[in-house]
């Protein structure tokens, strides 16, 4: 597997369990604390991915999300939401912000990198 | 904690002038907080040696994988096939650890609403007319119903307000959610 995957995530434990999954598989990894710091990394190297959690500090998820599909390089790049909320008035908000798919945490790493796998 | 909680963790004791039941149930409040941020405090750095020690074993695996690779072509079919072996059970054991590390994230996030939860109490116990009003702990509850996102804390916040004391839920919630399993994926 190949190709840049932007995680998002203001836990550092829950981060570096996205970077051995994914770059077990083979995938780059670029880890962002909150929304900004994503944003401003989204803008300065490329992703073919972006993986976000959705509560977090200065910029949650969803708006990211919502920022990043206003930018032209990031209009059809898969985005998914990997959070501990399973409400559905937040899916649905994150599908209208412009959501690829909605992953529950805890993540299952065989799960997590068939779906990136099926998206990208 | 807030300015206004420490405040309130002022109280005086029992029978001391400035006492009131409000103050005292306010500063056990405070304490309870307090507990568990320290508690949380001392976790942290324990699961960050944990994520560090478990960062060299996946390094150390995947070195061991690399090397099995390099064997001269008279050991792959012996020893290489038993390495590899021994690196896909190691594998399978530290995908079951990736979840189990995710559900120290989602104590901490639960905490963090339980916190909250207690100083906002104990801000809401100190004001006697608002804590005389049934409308005001009606929109305290909403309050505190709009800070759990989670499954687990909608559901035990949902039986409590259904009148289940907290051991029936929770022998409810060890059955309904004893197993450590990953959590839904939904595409859209």
């Amino acid at each position: 597997m190949s190709g840049v995957i932007l995680a998002v995530d203001d836990s550092a434990s829950m981060r570096q369990m996205v970077r051995f999954t994914l770059e077990g598989a083979g995938y780059t990894v670029l880890q962002a604390n909150d929304g900004v710091e994503a944003l401003e990394l989204a803008r300065t190297s490329g992703a073919d991915l972006v993986l976000t959690d959705v509560n977090m500090p200065r910029m949650d998820g969803l708006t990211l999300v919502r920022e990043l599909r206003a930018l032209d390089n990031y209009k059809f790049v898969p985005m998914l939401v990997l959070t501990t909320e399973s409400g559905q008035d937040t899916k649905m908000r994150g599908k209208q912000a412009g959501a690829t798919g909605w992953i529950v945490k805890p993540f299952n790493p065989e799960q997590l990198l068939a779906t990136i796998a099926r998206v990208l | 904690m807030p300015a206004s909680t420490a405040e309130s963790s002022k109280a005086a004791p029992a029978g001391a002038p400035g006492f009131t039941p409000e103050l005292q149930m306010a500063n056990m409040l405070g304490l309870c907080e307090a507990q568990m941020e320290s508690a949380l405090q001392e976790s942290d750095r324990a699961v960050d040696a944990l994520v560090q020690a478990f960062t060299c074993l996946v390094d150390t695996t995947r070195s061991v994988n690399a090397l099995t690779d390099q064997l001269p072509v008279e050991f792959r079919e012996t020893v290489a096939v038993g390495l590899n072996q021994q690196v896909e059970a190691i594998s399978k054991q530290m995908a079951s650890a990736v979840v189990a590390f995710q559900f120290y994230d989602k104590l901490t996030q639960r905490l963090g609403h339980v916190r909250y939860s207690l100083s906002t109490l104990a801000l809401f116990v100190c004001d006697r007319s608002q804590a005389a009003s049934p409308d005001q702990w009606r929109r305290l509850m909403n309050t505190l119903r709009r800070l759990y996102r989670t499954e687990e804390e909608r559901e035990i916040f949902q039986a409590m307000m259904d009148g289940i004391s907290s051991e029936q839920e929770l022998g409810g919630a060890t059955s309904t959610h004893k197993a450590v399993k990953p959590g839904e994926i939904e595409l859209f």
